[in-house]
C-alpha cells in the first residue's frame, strides 16, 4: 500500500501482518510511504519457501526494486525490524536511514510472540487497549498460516551472527521502544546502542509494543524529524517565544 | 519503627505575618532569615543526637511557613553539616520541575551525602500550582510522566531520548549516577490511586500524609494490593507516614495545647481562588474522591503524653502499616520555637526508645 509523496519510506510490518495505523497517515504527509505485506502474511498464500530472515529481506529488496525505488528510508516494526536490519546489511548503499519500532531482532531470554485470546493479544500489544475502541481481532486462519513462517524466521533471542554484523552497519538508525512494551523488554534498546555505530534510542512514554497505534503523533513526529535531519535531529527547533 | 523529623525551618518573624498565600516578600526580615537556617542546623544536630533516622525536607513556595522553596538546596546544606542522619527529600514537586534536572541533582546529592539520600516524588499541594503557572488539570499526568522519566534517567546506561506527552528530550545521559543502586530509596508520595499504582509498578515505596489512620490506611491497603498485582510484597519500610504529633508531659497538657492549635489552612488562598481551584484540582484516596486541602488545619494524628502516643503509634502500625513516621512536632510557621524543642526532647527521650520495636 502506498500514500504520500517525497522520499520513499518503506515499512515492514510485525508478525501480526500489515495493519495501517494513524502513524502511517501522519508520515504520508511528509514521505511516500510504501507499506508492504510480506509474502505469507495477510491474504497471500502460505509461504513455505522462505527459510531464513536474510532470505525474506532479500525478497523484500527485490520487491522494492520492482517498484522502481532505488534509495529509500526503511522502517521495520517488531519482527519486521529484523527484516529491515537484514536488508540494510545486504544493501547499505540503498538505505538512507533506518527506523526500528520495538524491534524483535534482540530479545530478552524467553521472549514469546504474542499469543492467546484476542483480548490477551491486545493486552500485550497496546498500553491501554480499552482506550483504542474496537481493533479487528486477528483472523485465526491467517495466524495459523503465518505462525510457522514467523517461528522459522524469528531466530534465537540473541542472534550472534546478526549482532556481529550490526557492528559494521553504518546506516543512521533510530530505535524506538514504548515504556510499556510487554512483548520485547524496552531495556533491549540499549543493546542496539551498544552494537550499532550510529544509533539513537528513544523511549515513547506510555506506549506499548505497537507504538504507532498507541501514540501515533509522538511516534510520527520523532520518526519524521529523524528521517529529515538524521543525527542533527538532536538539535531542538521548538520555539518557546510566548508573545513577541 | 523508624522516625524522621520533618524540618520546615523556623523563621522567627519580628512582626505578625499575614496568613494569606502568597505572603508579600517585601516584609522578609534578612536577619531572621539568616538566623533561621543556622538554627536549623543546631536543631538538626540535636535531632541526630536523639537518634532520629531521617530528617525530611519539602518544597513550598512564596511563604515563610516552610522556608524551603528548593528542597535540594536544603538537603545539600544539611548533608554537608550532618554526618550520620539520612536526608529525605520529600520531595521535589515533579510536575513543575525539569525531571532530568531532578534526576541529576538527586544523583549528585546522593554521592555528596555518601549514599544517605532518600527521595520522595510528588504532585504538590494545590497552592503550588500557582507558583510556576502549572495548570492543575495537567498536574497528575505531568507527575506520573516526570516520575517515570526520573527513574529512567537514573537507571538507563545508554544515552536516550524521551518522547513524552508533557516532556520531550532528544538526549539524556546523566552524570553522576546515584551512589545507591539502582537508585536511592524512592517513595511515590500521595494517597491517590495513581500514585499507589505507580509505586507498585516501579517497586517504589509509598508515602502518605496527614489523614487519619483509617483514611491513609485505605491508601496503603490499596498500595499493598497493587504490589501483589505486580508480584511483590512491600515491607513496612516501604511505607512512610507524615503526620502531626502533639506530645506533652501528660495527656491533659497535650489536650489543652491541642485546643490552642491554629485552625486555618496551611497555605490559605483567597476564597475566590480557593473555590476555583477546588473545581479543577481533582484528588482522591485510593480512587475515592476527596477535596483538596484548602480549608482548615491539617489533622493531628498523635495527641497525648508519652504513654498515649506510644499506644497511638502501635495502632498506627496496625492500621497504616507504616515502618517510617515522618513527624511534625509543632505547627510549622509558628514563631515560637521553644515548644518545638521541648517536644523534640520529650519525643527523643520518652517515646523514641519505646517505639523502636513496634
Amino acid at each position: 500500500m502506498q500514500a504520500g509523496q517525497g522520499v520513499p519510506l518503506v515499512h515492514f510490518h510485525g508478525a501480526g501482518g500489515l495493519r495501517l495505523t494513524p502513524a502511517h497517515e501522519l508520515l504520508s504527509s511528509r514521505f511516500r510511504v510504501v507499506a508492504f505485506e510480506m509474502p505469507g502474511f495477510g491474504d497471500s498464500p502460505e509461504n513455505k519457501r522462505t527459510q531464513t530472515m536474510p532470505e525474506l529481506a532479500s525478497t523484500m529488496g527485490w520487491a522494492i526494486n520492482k517498484l522502481g525505488i532505488d534509495t529509500f528510508n526503511l522502517m521495520g516494526t517488531s519482527f519486521g525490524g529484523k527484516t529491515a536490519l537484514w536488508l540494510a546489511l545486504q544493501s547499505p548503499q540503498n538505505v538512507h536511514a533506518l527506523v526500528l519500532e520495538a524491534p524483535a531482532a534482540i530479545r530478552q531470554p524467553g521472549a514469546a510472540s504474542p499469543a492467546g485470546t484476542p483480548e490477551e493479544i491486545a493486552r500485550l500489544l497496546y498500553a491501554h487497549p480499552e482506550r483504542l475502541g474496537s481493533i479487528p481481532p486477528p483472523d485465526p486462519a491467517v495466524r495459523a498460516k503465518t505462525q510457522p513462517l514467523v517461528q522459522r524466521l524469528r531466530g534465537p533471542d540473541r542472534d550472534a551472527d546478526l549482532e556481529a554484523r550490526l557492528q559494521e552497519l553504518p546506516t543512521p538508525t533510530l530505535v524506538l521502544f514504548g515504556t510499556l512494551d510487554r512483548v520485547i523488554a524496552p531495556a533491549m534498546g540499549r543493546v542496539y546502542k551498544d552494537l550499532l555505530p550510529s544509533c539513537h534510542l528513544v523511549f515513547v512514554y506510555d506506549a506499548g509494543h505497537a507504538i504507532g497505534t498507541d501514540r501515533p503523533e509522538a511516534f510520527a513526529e520523532v520518526v519524521a524529524d529523524f528521517l529529515e535531519r538524521r543525527e542533527a535531529f538532536v538539535i531542538s527547533r521548538t520555539e518557546t517565544v510566548i508573545h513577541p | 519503627m523508624k522516625v524522621s523529623f520533618f524540618e520546615t525551618v523556623r523563621y522567627r518573624a519580628p512582626q505578625a505575618l499575614p496568613s494569606e498565600w502568597p505572603v508579600p516578600s517585601g516584609i522578609y526580615d534578612r536577619d531572621a532569615g539568616a538566623r533561621a537556617y543556622e538554627d536549623m542546623i543546631q536543631r538538626l544536630e540535636y535531632v541526630e543526637e536523639l537518634g532520629f533516622d531521617w530528617v525530611s525536607v519539602s518544597e513550598h513556595h512564596y511563604s515563610p511557613r516552610i522556608l524551603t522553596p528548593s528542597p535540594i538546596v536544603s538537603a545539600a546544606f544539611i548533608a554537608a553539616r550532618l554526618k550520620r542522619i539520612k536526608i529525605a527529600l520529600l520531595g521535589p514537586i515533579v510536575p513543575q520541575s525539569n525531571p532530568v534536572r531532578v534526576a541529576e541533582e538527586l544523583a549528585m546529592l546522593d554521592n555528596m551525602a555518601q549514599g544517605r539520600l532518600v527521595a520522595g516524588l510528588l504532585r504538590g499541594t494545590s497552592n503550588e500550582s500557582l507558583t510556576y503557572d502549572l495548570n492543575p488539570a495537567e498536574a497528575r499526568e505531568r507527575t506520573d510522566e516526570g516520575m517515570e522519566l526520573i527513574l529512567k534517567a537514573w537507571t538507563e546506561p545508554q544515552p536516550f531520548g524521551w518522547q513524552g506527552r508533557h516532556f520531550k528530550y532528544r538526549t539524556i545521559s546523566i552524570w553522576p549516577r546515584p551512589l545507591q543502586q539502582p537508585h536511592p530509596p524512592t517513595f511515590a508520595l500521595g494517597t491517590s490511586r495513581e500514585s499507589c499504582e505507580f509505586a507498585a509498578r516501579h517497586h517504589l515505596g509509598c508515602g502518605v500524609s496527614y489523614g487519619s489512620f483509617d483514611s491513609v490506611g485505605r491508601a496503603t491497603k490499596y498500595y499493598r494490593e497493587q504490589c501483589a498485582q505486580y508480584g511483590w510484597q512491600p515491607t513496612a519500610d516501604h511505607i512512610v507516614y507524615r503526620a502531626n504529633m502533639l506530645l506533652a508531659d501528660t495527656d491533659e497538657e497535650a489536650q489543652d495545647q491541642f485546643k490552642k492549635l491554629p485552625t486555618q489552612a496551611p497555605f490559605s488562598m483567597r476564597p475566590a481562588v480557593r473555590e476555583a481551584m477546588t473545581a479543577v484540582d481533582a484528588r482522591n484516596i485510593a480512587g475515592e474522591a476527596r477535596p483538596p486541602i484548602t480549608i482548615g488545619a491539617l489533622p493531628t494524628a498523635f495527641v497525648g503524653g508519652p504513654d498515649t502516643v506510644v499506644e497511638q503509634v502501635r495502632r498506627c502500625k496496625e492500621v497504616v502499616g507504616a515502618g517510617v513516621l515522618d513527624l511534625s512536632l509543632h505547627p510549622p510557621g509558628s514563631r515560637d520555637v521553644e515548644p518545638l524543642m521541648r517536644s523534640l526532647e520529650l519525643f527523643g527521650k520518652k517515646v523514641l526508645p519505646r517505639i523502636r520495636e513496634i
